[in-house]
């Protein structure tokens, strides 16, 4: 026991005896531990060591929402915090993130890519930098449409001709599916933006109108035309999986792929480009996949803290992440970066899912649905496309019904 | 009325292998039930693709062929048959046979060795050393080739032969050449020249067939068989310090265990002696609140313990868990209930030649509960090594003091996102070991357990 209190004196003695202020972050564990502990090491602590300051990493294993909340609750929280689009309206107005606008200039955010800040603004303030992001393309094996003697997609494909491609690979190969269909709104909601259409109409309800089903039935009609297979018939979980295994021909997916198929199949000759657009509206749709930097309301050292964020999101540390193909950047000014310009597959990669959110991404919604859970406001969707995809409802019964549950979840 | 007895003799009997064959084959579906996941999991850990559809038994790191030559390779490569690497003077001859159909010329294929580093996961942080810098591929010559049948189509195996070396650096220079880790190798055919066997199988085909790739052509035989067990090893490093996160975890997971049992011995002994044999006032009522304690869920008072070791400045340190785990309640009702059962005229007996109570209790009655402390350990042991909740809510964040259960969720969060799952089986095997261990050796005391009365002697 003795050896206890003396080791509990001394980590006690230890935690007392700084002067310098200690900023504390939280986030997700896993890689992002590894990642953001050597930011702070290399870039971070470094730019902010003249000030007195000195910024800590913790990152969370498991249910990281879970124990933010927790943690917001407790007053345990960090100083700084990552927030997910996913579930970033609830924490916005629960009243414990400290708006940013007071710290930063307009000047300081403009920086940011302006899809991207909005996303994270609730109320006409802004309540996160984000830290890096992601949206959609399509990547498509250039071996496969070689074989089958298809032109590759590119980005004046529209559904119809998009699908057509698809149709004509899986056909000659027999053995390769166009794309592996996954019932996810997460990808199918893409398309569902294309035509205009959006999760939440002006007095907040959420219609599945006929821009909708006409995205709907598209995105179901693959399987049945003989474009797609179901993800799950091909063992499956995801369609990085298929493309990886040579068991589809594109798959839609983020630039995280890259280092999945850097692992998996290092060899691939794959090309990248952007979501076919609505033969209708001639419009491309995406989603922003973001997470920021968020201040806790409650923070001692909210000063201090906001000087590490500038740290955090200065070209400096987006530049660090970037080279090391760790994440895409924030900041607008960085889509100049030489990382971009490469004319290898990662290359291409990183530069279309930066340009996704951009203007040329077309009709482009973070990835968040207002207050509510974004699981529970998908779940009927995504139940919906498995529903005709599997051929067990019809696209008017599946849509109906999901309609019908929606309108349980939003009053 | 004897021929009804002999029927019910022979009645019993058959119910007596009825009832046998009942209980057998309970326990064989059991066993079945309970190893058949364990081992496709096990399976799963040594394959390059550990999500493959359809499951196959048979793949190339079991096949005894790919482990004499892994094993050759790796002593080839840096003299190293276990874990292979590739170092200055090495010389690797490697053969691929591929099988060309008839009406078509047999094309040389192009061998690389390309650059290759992690994509995702903790080895995407670290610049790992390439063998491409430094290796030398012979011209790809043919060495055989005879007319043969695959399947339904006439044609012709050939057989090419190449060698990769390292040539040793001007013996002047200041600075020696390093080894690397892996020799990454690619060999392409133009498609429909199909591959067949080489001298060690490929990771991965890839390309519709075009390129056979391997991670190294010189991985000694764990580098081949194990290759996800070494990655544990040699990715999951902390990026500042460059020290193995998995034997700092194992390493924490020991000293939790092992101090919080001995804590655990101690108090709940101690406890349960002073419960059973002391004269105390307000014993019946002190016993009733530990029976109430063993009553309330752990995750209802973690947060008041959670604040207690906050304001104690133990978050993130290991000596919170111990701190948290050293006494249970339970603990302390097991072992009441075995003093209980020590009869007392050995006490008498002891206080008749002298000894006053804590002699008693440490020279006399400790050593008789042997059998008792021994469950006690196994089972402290056991529940600390698997404990993951605690350690989340004590050591969140901090990757030097995890225990092996946080790492193991650490290698979902790191791995699993990019679908590396070999990874993760193999760490969880990994950390299986030492509870194994402890099993195999403390069994004893899990068949005697408690029931062992100190009368016998």
């Amino acid at each position: 026991m003795k050896k206890f209190w003396l080791a509990a004196l001394a980590v006690a003695g230890l935690s007392t005896g700084l002067a310098q202020t200690v900023v504390k972050l939280q986030g997700f564990g896993g890689n992002d531990t590894a990642i953001i502990s050597s930011l702070l090491k290399e870039v971070v602590n470094p730019a902010v060591e003249k000030d007195g300051i000195r910024a800590e990493y913790q990152g969370i294993e498991g249910d990281y929402k879970a124990a933010l909340l927790n943690a917001l609750a407790a007053g345990t929280a960090g100083d700084l915090f990552y927030v997910d689009i996913f579930w970033s309206e609830p924490v916005f107005a629960s009243g414990k993130v400290e708006p940013l606008n007071a710290y930063f200039t307009q000047k300081e955010l403009g920086v940011f890519v302006p899809s991207l800040l909005n996303a994270f603004s609730f109320k006409g303030k802004i309540y996160g930098l984000p830290k890096d992001f992601n949206t959609l393309a399509v990547q498509f094996n250039k071996d496969l449409f070689d074989e089958a003697g298809v032109k590759y997609p590119n980005q004046a494909d529209t559904w119809d001709t998009f699908k057509a491609k698809l149709k004509e690979v899986q056909t000659k190969l027999k053995d390769v599916a166009g794309l592996c269909v996954v019932a996810d709104f997460a990808r199918f909601g893409a398309f569902a933006y294309a035509t205009g259409w959006k999760p939440f109409n002006a007095q907040g309800k959420t219609v599945l109108d006929a821009n909708f089903k006409r995205a709907f039935q598209w995105y179901t009609s693959l399987v049945k035309d003989g474009a797609g297979r179901y993800a799950q018939d091909l063992g499956a979980g995801w369609t990085g999986q298929c493309i990886g295994e040579e068991k589809a021909a594109v798959s839609i997916e983020g630039a995280w792929i890259g280092g999945f198929l850097k692992d998996k199949a290092p060899n691939m000759k794959f090309g990248t480009t952007y979501l076919p657009l609505d033969p209708v509206t001639k419009q491309r749709g995406n989603f922003v996949y973001t997470v920021s930097w968020s201040m806790n309301a409650a923070s001692k050292n909210k000063q201090a803290a906001a000087k590490v964020l500038k740290a955090l999101t200065s070209p400096e540390a987006q530049n660090w992440i970037l080279t090391r193909g760790l994440a895409l950047p924030s900041r607008g000014a960085l889509a100049s970066s030489p990382v971009f310009q490469r004319a290898d597959k990662t290359g291409e990669l990183n530069r279309v899912v930066f340009n996704g959110s951009t203007k040329q991404g077309g009709n482009v919604l973070p990835f968040k649905f207002g207050a509510y859970d974004g699981g529970d406001w998908m779940r009927p969707i995504n139940e919906a496309l498995q529903a005709v995809i599997t051929g067990k409802k019809s696209v008017d019964q599946a849509i109906a019904d999901a309609q019908a549950e929606i309108n349980k979840l939003v009053k | 009325m004897e021929p009804r007895r002999k029927f019910d003799e022979r009645y019993l009997a058959r119910q007596r292998w009825a009832r046998a064959g009942w209980v057998y084959g309970t326990m064989l579906a059991l066993g079945v039930f309970f190893i058949g996941p364990f081992y496709v999991a096990f399976l799963g850990s040594l394959k390059d693709n550990p999500l493959e559809w359809p499951f196959r038994a048979t793949f190339a790191q079991v096949l005894p062929k790919n482990w004499a030559a892994a094993w050759k390779l790796g002593q080839q490569g840096a003299g190293n048959p276990l874990l292979g690497g590739f170092a200055p003077g090495a010389v690797i001859p490697f053969e691929v046979t591929y099988f060309v159909p008839a009406g078509t010329e047999p094309a040389t294929p192009t061998v690389t060795v390309p650059e290759r580093r992690a994509g995702a996961g903790l080895g995407a942080i670290f610049d790992e050393v390439q063998a491409s810098q430094y290796a030398q591929v012979s011209p790809v010559e043919e060495v055989s080739r005879r007319p043969a049948r695959v399947g339904e189509q006439d044609g012709q195996i050939v057989t090419y032969r190449f060698t990769i070396s390292y040539p040793r650096g001007d013996p002047t220079a200041s600075e020696e050449l390093p080894t690397t880790p892996r020799l990454p190798l690619d060999v392409e055919a133009p498609r429909g020249q199909v591959f067949l066997t080489a001298t060690l199988d490929p990771n991965r085909l890839e390309r519709r067939g075009r390129v056979a790739s391997w991670d190294s052509a010189a991985p000694g035989f764990l580098g081949y068989t194990f290759k996800n067990y070494v990655r544990v090893f040699r990715e999951a490093r902390d990026p500042n310090t460059g020290s193995s996160f998995f034997l700092r975890w194992t390493a924490n997971s020991f000293f939790v265990s092992l101090m919080a049992v001995l804590v655990n011995l101690l108090f709940a002994s101690l406890a349960g002696y002073a419960l059973a044999r002391m004269y105390l006032p307000g014993k019946g009522l002190l016993f009733a609140l530990i029976i109430l304690l063993m009553a309330v869920p752990q995750q209802a008072m973690f947060i008041s313990n959670y604040l207690v070791l906050r304001d104690l400045s133990l978050l993130g340190s290991l000596w919170g868990m111990i701190v948290w785990i050293g006494i249970d309640m339970a603990k302390v009702f097991l072992m009441k209930q075995f003093f209980e059962a020590v009869p007392r005229e050995i006490e008498e007996a002891a206080l008749i030649d002298g000894a006053n109570p804590i002699t008693t209790f440490f020279r006399i009655i400790l050593p008789m509960a042997t059998p008792a402390l021994g469950a006690l350990t196994i089972m402290t042991f056991q529940g600390i090594w698997n404990e993951f909740f605690k350690a989340a809510v004590v050591l969140s964040g901090q990757q030097g003091s995890y225990t092996l259960p946080l790492g193991l969720s650490f290698f979902r969060s790191a791995y699993g996102v990019a679908g590396d799952w070999g990874m993760m089986l193999a760490s969880a095997f990994l950390s299986m070991i030492p509870i194994i261990i402890l099993f195999v050796v403390f069994q004893r005391y899990f068949v005697e357990g408690v029931s062992t009365s100190a009368l016998k002697g």
